[in-house]
């Protein structure tokens, strides 16, 4: 019991023993307390109810103070000070205040999903499945603008979507941007707007490869980049997936354009895995576009036979004529009036936009970033899926554009093509300019007729009013001449700007 | 005013009605401000995410029911997870993997032995949608009722996670001897497999630093097992499992080698596998499969030092503590088979592809419950 002090109560015998409160002495009777009848007391019950509340409202204040203080002690760490005294004003606030933002709240430790309920459906969007959205950047703050636009159109519903980035290497403010960018949307006053978790997660690798096209793509650097995308992969994966997930969309942060619906259109095929056909735009002089992605593919023989006479750590990669696969490609077969539901079964993948169940992750299928049958990172992950009897679509006519980066003899040539573009230009301005310096310089002919026209007239019908002597008509037979002689120099120097332009 | 009888009000404040009175005050104050004082200290609560949509390894905030924010943008540097020898001291986060079929009370009661501090443990727990599943997880939540909401704060888990499969089961019985048939091990270690990664990957998280892999029917680990292992620094590390047993012959208590998965390959069973379709796989442990390998269960040495260490080829999953990294680079457990090998003898091969060589303590030894 806590210490406290209260006075002991002077209790004054209350009851007389042995006699009435009249002064009559009673023989051997039955007493009944009390004897003697005492006034109530002067002081109003009302007055002694307070003053005993009041003493019971001291004892309580002591008490709390204690307890105060101790809740005050309690906690060792600096920050966990606010943590407790919120929780004392709560008390005070009665709770009420305590959804304020304060940092009054409770835990909840124990977290119970039912895998079986988040299996992927063909209407993933009516039964409430969340996507994990994947994206693995590197240096790739120039794209983010661009990205960010299409997750801004996704058609899907926001809330349903959890987005994970992956910031590696980056020497650019890729990480600042994409921070930046991610708090906008989540301060977007459309409440629809917003997204389920966010997570950055950061991890450098320490690529050695460089991140520019020609490096990227060069032969002999293959097998190590795909191996360390593929790590890159895992690591975003395995730190974004949870037991909550029913979709896994992989997307590269670099695709320029493809429909909003997308989620939907690979959702309805209700697959495992499944990837659009990538292409890119080219510019004219290239060909207008291209197959862009060509890490979709059926398996050959002869690739096959390939594999065989490979080490074990070696990895096949597409596109290279080192490696001659003669493997159907997704991206070869696209047709683009072709019908977009169209499907074909794939061996191995591209990253660029991959949708998956998570059941696929949760399964262990992954990209190996070691040779798994003489494939790494996306392709090995198609193989490891169909190792494991999973389905892995491709749509052939479903078609989504990769930007295009110019390679470095592409920019060589297009620079060229800008030098002589510009030239181009130089000369059609001069060709104009001159034009009109000549239009200035000589005035224009054809109002000067006109007017001599008029004058003729005039001077005919005044002629014919007034019929006045032979000396006039002449004097008006002059003035057409100068008219003629006029038109005949502003002729001249077109002729000689023709020659100009034949000459530049 | 004169108070004639001013002796008399004082008979009513006595010193039992105070105490009374004092009593119901602090029975009153208890509860305004019992939730918030029975509940996580201040230090647990600054490391909790502030959205149920967060990852499983950290508690979330309880929601107040009104309507929730956003969740926040969160970041998380990878680079400063640290795995070192020296977990306790760097304060490295456990994730304590169990897939259940049953549960042991015995097996509950050794890991709340462990005393690498809980608040920095998260059980994942996977159970499959069965009748026993159902049994087992009936009485694992009473015993995670029990301790997360009144036990005291050093004993509480950092978080739990209970997960249920989705995978149909494969065979009717758990029973000791149908499981272990030869021909049905293949079907039971796929289904095994993709529990395993269903419950690996759904929880790893961005904060784990160790997984701590502990079948439910091990029920006896040395408390400090979290740190043993970790001092070692390995990717991937497993004790030797054992079970103890009543010996008839010398009528006392005994022990036995259990788990046959730990070993280091042979050349007769390289050539086993040489010979056999990619799809079949090398079981350990079956008269019908000679592998000669070199079993790590037979390898434990009276007198032996308890942190000896020995390479391993094929790994079992009794007890195994493995680096969140090695799982993180993308080491699984194969469904299917992985060079003739699957689940945890796949995981050891896949860990080895990914340069982790996995090692085992053979004079280290956990106990494995006996049926």
């Amino acid at each position: 019991m806590l210490p406290f002090v209260s006075p002991e109560p002077q209790v004054t015998p209350r009851h007389p023993v042995g006699g009435y409160s009249n002064g009559y002495p009673r023989g051997k009777t039955f007493d009944i307390l009390p004897h003697r009848y005492q006034p109530r007391g002067t002081i109003p019950t009302t007055r002694r109810r307070t003053q005993s509340l009041l003493r019971i409202g001291a004892v309580a204040a002591i008490l709390f103070l204690i307890l105060l203080y101790t809740l005050l002690r309690e906690p060792s760490s600096p920050s966990s000070t606010t943590t407790s005294t919120s929780s004392t004003l709560s008390l005070f606030s009665l709770g009420l205040l305590s959804s304020s933002g304060s940092a009054d709240f409770q835990l909840e430790t124990v977290r119970y999903h039912d895998l079986s309920s988040v299996q992927g459906t063909a209407r993933g969007w009516e039964r409430e499945e969340r996507i994990l959205i994947c994206v693995p950047l590197r240096d790739a703050e120039a794209h983010l603008s661009m990205f960010f636009s299409h997750l801004h159109n996704l058609t899907y519903p926001h809330h349903l979507l959890d987005l994970a980035f992956l910031v590696s290497d980056s020497k650019d403010n890729t990480l600042g941007l994409l921070t930046e960018s991610l708090e906008a949307l989540q301060a977007h006053e459309q409440e629809s707007m917003h997204y389920g978790e966010i997570s950055i997660i950061e991890k450098d690798f320490g690529q050695v490869v460089n991140q520019d096209v020609e490096s990227r793509h060069g032969f002999a650097a293959q097998a190590g980049r795909r191996k360390l995308m593929a790590r890159a992969r895992n690591w975003l994966l395995s730190a974004a997936l949870r037991p909550y997930h029913s979709w896994v969309y992989w997307r590269d942060v670099d695709v320029e354009t493809a429909p909003f619906t997308i989620l939907e259109d690979l959702m309805r095929h209700n697959k495992d895995i499944i990837v659009p056909n990538v292409w890119r735009p080219l510019p004219e002089w290239l060909g207008g576009e291209q197959p862009y992605d060509l890490n979709s593919w059926q398996e050959s023989d002869t690739a096959l036979t390939l594999a065989d006479t490979l080490d074990e750590d070696a990895v096949i990669v597409e596109g290279y004529a080192e490696y001659a696969t003669y493997r159907p490609h997704l991206a070869y077969l696209r047709d683009p009036y072709g019908d977009p539901d169209v499907e074909m079964e794939l061996d191995g993948v591209g990253g660029v936009s991959i949708l998956a169940k998570a059941k696929v992750f949760r399964y262990g299928v992954h990209f190996p970033a070691f040779s798994f049958e003489k494939h790494a990172e996306t392709e090995g992950f198609g193989k490891m899926a169909r190792r494991m009897d999973l389905s892995v679509i491709g749509l052939p006519h479903y078609t989504i554009w990769h930007a295009y980066e110019p390679s470095v003899d592409d920019i060589k040539h297009m620079e060229q093509m800008k030098r002589e573009q510009l030239a181009q230009e130089q000369a059609e301005r001069e060709k104009a300019e001159r034009a009109m310096k000549i239009k200035e310089s000589f005035s224009d002919a054809a109002g000067q007729w006109e007017k001599d026209k008029v004058g003729m007239q005039n001077i005919a019908q005044e002629d014919q009013k007034q019929k006045a002597p032979a000396g006039d008509p002449v004097e008006a037979v002059s003035g057409d001449n100068a008219a003629v002689s006029q038109s005949k120099g502003a002729a001249q120097p077109a002729g000689g700007k023709v020659e100009e332009k034949v000459v530049a | 005013m004169a108070r004639p009888m001013g002796s008399v009000r004082l008979k009513k404040a006595n010193p039992v009605t105070l105490a009374i009175g004092a009593a119901l005050c602090l029975f009153i104050l208890y509860f305004l401000l019992g939730p918030a004082t029975s509940d996580f200290s201040a230090s647990r609560k600054a490391t909790a995410a502030s959205h149920p949509l967060s990852p499983p390894t950290s508690p979330f905030r309880k929601s107040t029911g009104g309507k929730l924010a956003a969740p926040p943008v969160a970041h998380y540097n990878l680079n400063n997870v640290t795995t070192t020898p020296t977990p306790l001291e760097n304060s490295e986060n456990v994730l304590l993997l169990t897939p259940m079929a049953r549960f042991y009370p015995e097996y509950w009661d050794n890991i709340m032995r462990l005393d690498y501090p809980h608040e920095l443990i998260t059980l994942g727990f996977i159970l499959p949608k069965t009748r026993e599943g159902n049994d087992a997880m009936r009485e694992l939540q009473k015993r995670i009722a029990k301790t997360q909401q009144q036990g005291p704060e050093k004993d509480r888990f950092k978080s739990i996670i209970i997960l249920r499969e989705d995978i149909d089961p494969p065979l009717v019985s758990q029973d000791e001897k149908e499981r272990h048939k030869m021909k049905n091990q293949k079907v039971r270690r796929s289904a095994m497999a993709k529990a395993r990664n269903s419950l690996l990957f759904s929880t790893l998280g961005p904060s784990t630093s160790w997984v701590l892999w502990l079948d439910a029917d091990v029920v006896e680990t040395p408390p400090t097992i979290i740190q043993d292992l970790a001092q070692h620094d390995q990717g991937v590390l497993a004790p030797n499992c054992y079970q103890r047993f009543w010996n008839e012959e010398t009528k006392a208590m005994d022990e036995r080698p259990y788990d046959f998965n730990n070993w280091q390959d042979s050349p007769i069973a390289l050539e086993l596998a040489q010979k056999m379709s990619p799809d079949d796989i090398l079981v350990e442990g079956y008269s019908e499969m000679a592998t000669y390998r070199t079993l790590m269960a037979y390898m434990a040495q009276e007198d032996g030092r308890l942190h000896e260490e020995m390479p391993l080829d094929g790994v079992g999953g009794a007890a195994l503590l493995v680096k969140a990294d090695v799982h993180r680079d993308g080491a699984m457990f194969p469904a299917f088979a992985f060079y003739n090998l699957i689940e945890t003898e796949g995981f050891a091969k896949m860990s080895k592809r990914l340069g982790w060589q996995p090692f085992g303590l053979p004079n280290y030894k956990v106990y494995h419950y006996n049926e």
